[in-house]
């Protein structure tokens, strides 16, 4: 009762609150949003590395081609107007737009666009495998990535690579074709080491590119300014300015919207997205992302090696009450390594055949020879559902007799944890560079080399201790494979093992909550861009 | 015969036989002093609830921390959960019973750590001055002039997250107060005639620190831990607050408010619970510890 | 007296050093990488080398550290990892912001610290005695980032009398030219009243809550260093004479604690400088503890290195001027 009265008076004081929204607002040409920039550390295409920076890149730098927001396995034109590939599937063939611009004034030609791949690969930061798992290679790229005139960029590829395959994964993702402009980076260009940085020091802070937008300031840990590019070739950006506000608290975010001093926020939690859910000014937009979370077995360890064990964590998982509850907004439960909406993904059914079940799981490490259990260390972030998620398998755990210790840390040291072996347990995310199962299942699965001493820590499956030479020849022949029903068929083979004996239990996919107001229309969002120029209030 | 010697006939002797002698009798009379004021009490009282709830945990919640069920998540507060659940269904009283076995022993012993370390320190740099002195104090100024949260958050990260990592970190940041405390102390007894008449018969500088003026020290510096207890708590809290002091599924205060920090407004009691708790524990240790001081400072008599 | 401040400074530079050491170790103890969050999680061993060596890591420690000190002196602190920016950088715009916050908030705490003290020292063993310590002491016990969440629900959300997280509204940013940093300041300066008004707003919470820990800290020593004045016989003489009472607190016993109060004024403002993590976390504060945490959490030492650096400068300094402030004009000292 006592509490009913209370909440109800905080409600009450809430409600009060709406006369003074209605005094705030953000400036009409202008889009506001809060954020965590925490991850920012560059804004240079070639570097980029993490949520922020591509987010916001997206909108100042276009790619050659780009995926269809309505369904990202559909390759669309950008920068490039068309594109041909030879009749061996050797030379892919990109013609530029005619009318490309820099926010400078200068005109954007094949030559820089060349330039900036052939950089990306040169610089060799981690984004570099997008171009180099590809066969581009340091010493061969300025013969694979050619300007051959103004407008045409031609590349020459290693194998006869599916062409859905190779636009999407190497040119339309992760800003590998994005074209920034040589003579300013040439011009800014640092000697490190012996070695030209290509402009990577200045490009950093303000990288110069065809775009909608432009950086005009970053201030880190606080804000990021874009104005409107006014010689860009395609639809003008609605608002002539975005601010980017540095806002690490979900709290406070729900407050900034509700107060109407941000326009869209972006890092909520459920509870006040579920509070945001009843607000007529606000709407919320969940995009299903091409990430996971998902529990890494370190399988040089003597129990976690054994697949009967790694089996039994997947019955100790809730993936339906979990999906209720705790995962609202924030994912979706699913199992398979390959997410719901990639080219050769199993469907949301096949995708998901585990519940919750102790006997079977008390059944299975009992089969493995560890009826009385064991005990194991678990290291997890300390953000975000982490912590809830691993109190909740942990505790399922205990009622069959594993014991499992939990370490919460930053994600840097989950990072360097996971990269160098050490961990027994990890509870972590990845995210797909592109929507075809290629993207997780290269990565996931294949291992090429599984010594201690390859340190192929790019690969979550070495980090994992984990090999199949059988599933390295499969994923390599449905990489090769130019017919799209037969490839889509090999996937779902190499999902259907990697579901019962793969070295992870994935938990769920992640879901990206935006909180937009009402007031701010046709906002364009998919899960591999977020248009901010689309956005009109 | 004139009738057996009682204890307290000992305590309240006028005239003393020993230091050891002395300075109890100056905490005893501090007792008496300090049971005449209301708010120490009430202090004391909070403390001792404390206590008897962190040891009696088991039969005030017999459910234990960890009885997780996801189809009673975020509950308001009823007769079947005086003060809610948790986000994993858990009941936050249980939780908030058994956090006060972790908040207590990382109270108390960060102060067994720290007192003893910064006596240590702090009596061997005042008595023998030169520079042992200098160079001890020169360690103290570095770990004074580190910001406490930093130094234990850094500690934490470099050891490993936990509940005896971060006792370590926070007894790192808790020393040096005490240190400079009785190394003042120290300066003023040195001189003593009493000490040079022990050191005459040829008592060693160890035996002369650990037997005459450690326990002189003895006080203030159990009134400056009793004081710090509440920084203490504050800081232990704010480790967890950061998710590096205790971990999951142990409840901690600071740890419970980290969670309730993303549920404010839809379950206030998440955050609400623990903070009240981490303010009264902290606020009942400044309460004792400032009448303590009250008492014991040989200045206010 | 020459050798005195010789030696003075002598110590100082030890005990920078020492500062910067334990820094320095402390942070390669860290089981976290800066390599991983430079080049990216998903990034090969190649980067990874290419990297490490970039950052001179594979040098032996000792002469990392020497390196570190050399640039340091010569005032160049390095980029910080974590943000992509030059540390300087950073410092220039987090630094102020902090003072700022740190300066707000030992206004507040002097303005009520100070006169409850008093009175706590003169109504001694009264209601108003016990309701001011009850004051202070609910201050010195409660947690800033819960206190702040608090604030933020209350003052911000339902009844919206202050401004929200961050230091000023989107439409104010970029507004005032940064002269000092100092959002207060520069917008006066140049003559924006809205920014200065709507800064204010955004200010008076975290000010307050971080003020109020230490109100309760002056507050306390206020009182003891009065209770001392008015036990001192020329105050009692002072009164036998039939000068009233206040008259006798103010000119006698308030300026003979006046020195003592600004050395316990100057340690407490030192303790804000360093004591903002937590409220500048709750409230999204630019500022140099959230920089600092942010900082450690990440690996990266050389934005540690130099906010550590900073801090101890200036926890020293204002020690040091306490000290000398105590030495020049306290009576019994001269």
């Amino acid at each position: 009762m006592i509490a009913e009265t209370r909440a109800s008076l905080i409600a009450a004081m809430l409600l009060l609150a709406s006369p003074i929204a209605a005094q705030a607002a953000t400036p009409r040409d202008a889009l506001v949003m809060a954020w965590n920039l925490d991850a920012l550390i560059t804004f240079d295409p070639a570097q980029i590395g993490e949520v922020n920076g591509n987010d916001i890149v997206y909108n100042v730098c276009d790619s050659l081609v780009g995926f269809d927001p309505k369904d990202v396995s559909r390759i669309v034109p950008k920068a490039a107007q068309s594109w041909s590939t030879s009749a061996d599937g050797l030379t892919l063939t990109f013609k530029l737009r005619p009318d490309l611009m820099f926010p400078n004034g200068r005109k954007a030609t094949a030559e820089d666009a060349a330039w900036s791949m052939q950089r990306f690969v040169l610089l060799g930061f981690g984004n570099s495998a997008n171009l180099t798992q590809w066969g581009f290679t340091k010493e061969g790229i300025a013969e694979q990535i050619k300007a051959t005139d103004e407008s045409t960029v031609t590349i020459t590829l290693a194998k006869p690579y599916p062409e859905g395959l190779i636009l999407s994964a190497a040119f339309a993702n992760n800003d590998a074709s994005m074209i920034l402009d040589k003579q300013v980076g040439e011009k800014n260009a640092k000697i490190v080491d012996g070695k030209s940085d290509y402009g990577n020091a200045f490009f950093k802070t303000s990288p110069v590119c065809v775009g909608p937008y432009r950086i005009t300031k970053w201030d880190s840990n606080d804000v990021v300014i874009l104005e409107r590019n006014d010689n860009y070739w395609g639809a003008k950006p609605k608002s002539r300015r975005v601010i980017i506000r540095h806002v690490p608290e979900s709290g406070a975010e729900r407050l900034l919207l509700e107060q109407g001093d941000v326009d869209v926020a972006r890092l909520l939690k459920t509870e006040d997205l579920l509070a945001l859910e009843s607000n007529k000014d606000v709407r919320i937009e969940q995009t299903v992302m091409h990430g996971f979370q998902y529990l890494a077995f370190n399988g040089t360890d003597p129990v976690l090696a054994n697949p009967k064990v790694r089996e039994a964590f997947r019955y100790l998982i809730d993936y339906d009450g979990l999906g209720r509850t705790v995962l609202q907004f924030q994912g979706v439960p699913r199992a398979s390594l390959v997410p719901e909406g990639a080219f050769g993904a199993l469907d949301k059914k096949e995708g998901q055949p585990f519940l919750l079940d102790l006997v079977r799981a008390k059944a299975l490490i009992t089969e493995a020879g560890y009826p009385d259990g064991f005990s194991k260390k678990m290291i997890l972030s300390a953000n975000a559902l982490s912590p809830t998620i691993a109190q909740h398998i942990a505790s399922n755990a205990a009622k069959i007799g594993i014991k499992i210790e939990l370490e919460q840390m930053a994600d840097a040291q989950l990072f360097t944890r996971g990269r160098a072996r050490e961990f027994q347990i990890q509870l972590v995310g990845w995210g797909a560079g592109y929507p075809d199962a290629d993207s997780m299942i290269s990565r996931h699965a294949v291992n090429p080399d599984n010594r201690p001493e390859a340190k192929l820590a790019q690969y979550p499956s070495w980090r994992v201790g984990w090999q199949s030479l059988e599933i390295n020849q499969k994923a390599e022949a449905a990489r090769m494979e130019r017919d799209p029903v037969t490839r889509s068929a090999m996937y779902h083979d190499i999902q259907d093992f990697m579901l019962h004996n793969g070295p992870m239990a994935y938990i769920y996919q992640t879901v990206r909550p935006i909180a937009v107001r009402s007031a701010v229309k046709d906002f364009v969002i998919s899960p591999f861009a977020v248009d901010y120029g689309s956005a009109s209030k | 015969m004139s009738g057996v010697l009682t204890l307290r006939d000992w305590l309240t002797a006028d005239i003393t036989t020993s230091p050891r002698q002395a300075s109890l009798q100056r905490l005893y009379f501090g007792w008496l002093r300090l049971r005449a004021n209301p708010l120490a009490l009430l202090g004391l009282g909070i403390i001792a609830v404390l206590i008897i709830t962190a040891v009696a945990a088991p039969w005030i919640a017999p459910g234990g921390f960890d009885d997780q069920n996801l189809n009673t998540r975020l509950l308001p507060p009823s007769a079947a959960h005086w003060f809610g659940t948790d986000d994993l269904g858990r009941d936050m009283f249980a939780r908030l019973v058994y956090g006060s076995r972790t908040t207590l022993t990382i109270a108390c012993l960060v102060a067994v750590i720290a007192a003893p370390l910064g006596l240590l320190v702090g009596t061997t740099a005042g008595y023998f001055g030169g520079w042992v002195d200098a160079v001890l104090m020169r360690v103290n100024d570095i770990f004074l002039s580190f910001p406490g949260l930093i130094l234990a958050l850094g500690f934490v990260a470099a050891l490993g997250p936990g509940i005896r990592n971060a006792i370590i970190a926070v007894a790192l940041t808790a020393w040096p107060p005490i240190a400079r405390l009785a190394r003042a102390e120290t300066l003023t007894i040195r001189k003593a005639d009493y000490i040079a008449a022990v050191r005459i018969q040829g008592a060693s500088p160890l035996r002369i620190i650990a037997r005459h003026i450690v326990p002189m020290c003895l006080p203030s510096v159990i009134v400056r831990i009793t004081l710090n207890m509440a920084g203490i708590i504050l800081t232990a809290a704010g480790l967890g607050f950061l998710g590096l002091g205790a971990q999951p599924p142990a409840p901690e205060w600071g740890a419970m408010l980290s969670t309730g920090r993303s549920h404010l407004t839809g379950a206030w009691w998440l955050a609400t619970v623990p903070g009240v708790a981490i303010l009264f524990t902290s606020l009942a240790f400044n309460l004792v510890g400032d009448e303590l001081r009250d008492v014991l400072d040989p200045r206010a008599d | 007296m020459l050798t005195v401040w010789a030696k003075q400074l002598g110590s100082i530079v030890v005990t920078l050093m020492g500062l910067l050491a334990l820094t320095f170790f402390m942070g390669r103890m860290l089981p976290v990488d800066p390599v991983v969050s430079i080049i990216g999680e998903q990034a090969d061993q190649a980067t990874y080398d290419m990297v490490y060596h970039q950052l001179g890591r594979d040098q032996p420690l000792i002469k990392q550290f020497l390196l570190f000190v050399r640039d340091m002196m010569t005032g160049d602190f390095g980029n910080a990892l974590f943000t992509g920016h030059r540390v300087a950088d950073d410092l220039m715009r987090v630094f102020p912001a902090t003072i700022e916050l740190a300066t707000f908030a030992i206004c507040i705490g002097v303005g009520v610290g100070v006169p409850l003290g008093m009175l706590a020292a003169i109504y001694r063993g009264t209601a108003i005695d016990h309701a001011a310590r009850v004051v202070g002491l609910l201050g010195y016990s409660s947690p800033t980032f819960w206190l702040g969440l608090m604030g933020l629900i209350i003052f911000y959300a339902a009844l919206g009398l202050v401004g929200g997280p961050g230091r000023l509204d989107v439409s104010f940013i970029d507004m005032v030219e940064p002269h000092t940093g100092l959002l207060l300041v520069d917008s006066l300066w140049d003559g924006e009243y809205e920014v200065f008004w709507n800064a204010f707003r955004h200010i008076v919470l975290p000010g307050s809550v971080l003020g109020f820990g230490s109100a309760a800290y002056i507050s306390r020593m206020t009182r003891s260093f009065m209770l001392e004045q008015l036990r001192q016989e020329y105050i009692v003489a002072a009164r036998a004479k039939g000068l009233s009472k206040w008259r006798v607190i103010w000119r006698h016993a308030f300026a003979n604690i006046a020195v003592q109060l600004i050395t316990v004024i100057a340690l407490a403002y030192a303790f804000l400088l360093e004591g903002a993590v937590l409220t500048e976390t709750v409230f999204a504060w630019p500022g140099l503890g959230r920089y600092l945490t942010a900082g450690l959490l990440a690996g990266d030492m050389n934005a540690v290195l130099a906010c550590v650096l900073i801090v101890g400068v200036i926890f020293i300094g204002l020690n040091l001027l306490a000290d000398v402030l105590y030495r020049v004009m306290d009576p019994r000292t001269r």
